[in-house]
């Protein structure tokens, strides 16, 4: 008997279905797989069993017995434990508060801390989870929060674990320590469940797989039974198309985008140089957080610089306002849309306003030309296929992917000389990420200087001439394009640069 | 749809069981009440224009909160701006009175909206350069407008002639004209609805406006995007100063003719209750204004002839905010 069934589950969300008479089975002691692209409904189909959500319809039966989860609460009393990709720490707690946050021990109100510092210990112990329970939660690295959260859930007595896209943070090394822990909790008989849309993920630690596609069932699958192609095509409903990055048969003269030795003036950047040449992608590699965010800011002029200088072609422009920098021609996708890119109760054409509103064709007579704005607005949704009940559709109601093309039209529909690319895909399904990458080569062989950031190695590594690895705002090191040694790579993003090997 | 019906009708009911209760707890005949304050506000050329009259400066003051609320710029400064306003008229027809009409009236705006929008604009470099909140200058700024009129009239701007804290008489030139005599109704309407026409194309059809509504939704995107988010919100706080300031210097020349204390009931709050109403919209702030000034018109006809007290226009009204605050939340009601 299975630990977990979910049967024929349906949710909709605002008309639009995002589980369609799913189901899905857990055994005891199982590492298990869902895997889909962005948007298959994975996580609506976890946050249902995790009762963050309600189903419309459809059982969930637990070892046997039918129940019925209306609250996190509920699911925790049943034993069920989640680690969301966004972590719910409170950073200026210990680890030891984190974890009992909300929890009544004994002697309640008054804390028996080396009590509770003692049963924190035993239990990082068993499921070799190094924390330690005194520090804040604001000192510890990603990885380490990430251990928090799941003691967290084991405190609380889970025999179910759901993990959501918990690689996504991790450098190479946290990931293998990740995946220790995830065969000692099935050794101790858990019940893991893991959200993810790495196919590489999947065969290294799985048992079993189950693939959603568009809200319905694609397949269940055993790991050992299948292969990287078989999961991917069953993802996506067809075969993936590798993108083809070719040398380009030419070389353009321009310098492109310099930096030379700067540092921000938070402190939390550089020094650092990096040169990106006209008609070249540099990808930098590097755990999220390390300064990535900060490097694109001093390029944009959101942050300032307290010494050091930026040129693109020659012309400085460290001084200049972001204004002038983007009338230079520097397109920016930030990793964070909802703040950075969208205004998000302004419709598709006044988004699209954001850029345009500098023209002199938006506004002949000083007043905004309706029409114009109107077509050009047309078109970059139609050649950006962007997926709108209406112009006038505010973009909050947007998909994810369709925001993150928005941006993109936006952003790279000007004929850019410099991109600065943050995240371009997170978000996207595959078909969607496919284009991004497509257009940032098209870029590159029109004599674009693009600056890549990605979580995603797999990214960085396709794309990018030369690959840049940061870790805490300076570059460990500038690895050319094909001279790539991952286990080095690895340890630069992790701060070491003791093993060279080339 | 049939929700967002059904959300007004028993807001409708509420604000009438209300309004019942309230008169039948003063000792007033219901039905005598609510004649008096239907013909406080239709029953006469008179009560209408009375209502108009009431609604020129809420108008043009709830239109520099809205201005204001869009950018992100929360003025609850507009009671002070119209004092200042109503400073400079004075201060003008005092100094100059000899200056034709047509100059007179056309440098009492400009200055009225100056010293409104300069009065509003400390706040704003406060905002946008160093991030404080606007909220608490403003209010500040108003209790010193408030005071500042106080001791003017009875100082440089008093009235040596008379025994009263009040400014003398101002000349004639400075008086704005009358539309319909022998009522009270002046060109400060036309001057307002002409502000309304002005406010919708800043707001709605140029990019400054663009960027300006767009600053006050996302100024960290807009930021990104190049448009200076500080140099909008002291834009915007200049403008919405600059109308509560010619709110001041209408109701001098329309109505006053000369500077008194509390020359406003607090018309620059009740504007921003208006703003709220009107959905911080030129379209919306007309006829908010137009309501809110037929319901202070009314309820003070109902004193006069059913001694049912005036207060009880500013209970409905608090009750109304509050309820379309909370409409959609009590009621359920999506809208798109």
């Amino acid at each position: 008997m299975p630990t977990l069934r979910m049967s024929k589950i349906d949710k909709q969300f605002f008309g639009k279905m995002a589980n369609e008479q799913v189901d899905f089975t857990l055994e005891k002691g199982e590492i298990h797989a869902l895997l889909g692209e962005n948007g298959a409904g994975k996580t609506t189909l976890m946050n249902i069993l995790y009762g963050i959500y309600q189903a419309d319809g459809g059982t969930i039966e637990l070892d046997g017995k039918p129940v019925s989860i209306k609250s996190p609460k509920d699911a925790i009393a049943h034993h069920i434990g989640m680690v969301h990709q966004h972590f719910t720490l409170v950073p200026t707690l210990t680890v030891r508060q984190n974890i009992t946050l909300g929890l009544k021990s004994k002697g309640y109100p008054f804390v028996k801390a080396r009590k509770l510092d003692q049963s924190i210990r035993l239990l990082s112990e068993r499921y070799n989870l190094a924390v330690d329970p005194s520090a804040l939660v604001s000192s510890l690295s990603v990885g380490a929060q990430q251990r928090v959260e799941i003691m967290k859930v084991l405190y609380r007595n889970a025999k179910l674990i759901i993990l959501d896209e918990p690689t996504a943070v991790l450098t190479p090394q946290e990931v293998e320590s990740l995946f220790i822990v995830l065969r000692r909790l099935r050794e101790e008989g858990h019940s893991v469940i893991i959200i993810t849309h790495h196919i590489d993920e999947v065969l290294a630690i799985t048992d079993r797989v189950t693939v959603l596609r568009s809200a319905k069932n694609a397949a269940e699958v055993l790991t050992k039974e299948t292969n990287e192609e078989e999961l991917s095509s069953l993802m996506i409903g067809r075969r993936l198309q590798k993108i083809e990055r070719k040398t380009l048969p030419f070389s353009y003269a321009r310098k492109g985008l310099q930096l030379d030795s700067i540092q921000s003036k938070n402190g939390s950047l550089g020094p650092l140089s990096l040169s990106i040449p006209a008609g070249s992608i540099v990808g930098i590699a590097g755990v999220d957080g390390n300064g990535q965010k900060a490097l694109a800011e001093v390029i944009l002029g959101m942050q300032n610089l307290q010494s050091g200088t930026i040129t693109l072609d020659d012309t400085a422009l460290h001084h200049l306002s972001v204004k002038a920098r983007k009338a230079l021609g520097i397109g920016y996708i930030s990793d964070d849309r909802l703040k950075d890119g969208l205004v998000l109760d302004m419709d598709l054409k006044e988004n699209f306003l954001l850029s345009l509103y500098r023209k002199h064709a938006c506004k002949p007579h000083h007043l905004i030309d309706a029409r114009y704005l109107q077509e050009a607005t047309e078109q970059a949704v139609s050649s950006y296929s962007i997926k709108t009940a209406s112009l006038s559709t505010p973009v909050r109601y947007l998909s994810g992917g369709n925001q993150q093309k928005l941006i993109l039209a936006r952003e790279l529909g000007d004929q850019p000389k410099v991109v600065v690319a943050c995240q371009p895909t997170r978000g996207l399904d595959i078909g969607s990420t496919e284009e991004v990458h497509s257009i940032l080569l098209d870029l590159r062989s029109q004599g674009c200087s693009v600056l890549l950031i990605s979580s995603d190695l797999d990214e960085i590594l396709s794309l990018s001439d030369t690959i840049a690895v940061m870790y805490q705002g300076k570059i460990m090191d500038v690895i050319e394009h094909g001279k790539v040694d991952m286990t080095y790579l690895g340890l630069l993003m992790a701060g070491s640069k003791t093993r060279r090997i080339v | 749809m049939r929700r967002v019906v059904l959300s007004f009708i028993v807001m409708i009911v509420v604000i009438l069981l209300v309004s019942f209760l309230l008169i039948a707890m003063v000792g007033s005949d219901i039905p005598t009440s609510l004649v008096s304050f239907l013909r406080g506000i239709g029953g006469s050329t008179y009560a209408m224009a009375e209502v108009l009259v009431r609604a020129t400066p809420l108008m043009l003051a709830a239109l520099g909160v809205s201005v204001g609320f869009r950018t992100g710029f929360l003025n609850i400064g507009s009671e002070g701006q119209i004092y200042l306003g109503a400073i400079a008229i004075t201060w003008l027809g005092m100094t100059f009175p000899s200056l034709p009409a047509p100059l007179m009236i056309a440098l009492a705006l400009v200055l009225g909206s100056l010293a409104g929008g300069l009065w509003a604009l400390i706040p704003g470099l406060l905002k946008a350069k160093f991030g404080l909140s606007e909220v608490i200058n403003t209010i500040m700024l108003n209790y010193i407008a408030i005071n500042l009129v106080g001791i003017l009239v009875r100082t440089s701007l008093k009235d040596p002639t008379y025994p009263y804290p009040m400014s003398p008489m101002l000349p004639v030139s400075t008086n704005f004209v009358q539309l319909l005599p022998p009522t009270r109704l002046h060109v400060g309407l036309l001057l307002a609805l002409v502000c309304t026409a002005l406010v919708y194309l800043l707001m709605f059809r140029t990019t400054p406006g663009f960027c300006m509504r767009a600053v006050g939704l996302n100024a960290r995107a807009c930021q990104c995007s190049g448009i200076a988010a500080s140099k909008y919100v002291i834009i915007s706080a200049l403008i919405s100063g600059a109308l509560s300031g010619l709110a001041g210097v209408s109701e001098i020349a329309g109505l006053h003719h000369r500077l008194i204390e509390g020359i406003s009931p607090s018309y620059g709050y009740l504007a921003i209750i208006v703003s709220l109403l009107g959905r911080n919209h030129p379209v919306g702030i007309v006829f908010a204004s137009l309501g809110s000034a037929a319901l202070q018109v009314g309820s003070m006809s109902m004193q006069r002839s059913s001694g049912v007290p005036t207060s009880i226009a500013s209970i409905i009204m608090g009750l109304v905010v509050i309820m379309i605050l909370s409409r959609k939340q009590l009621f359920g009601c999506k809208e798109a």
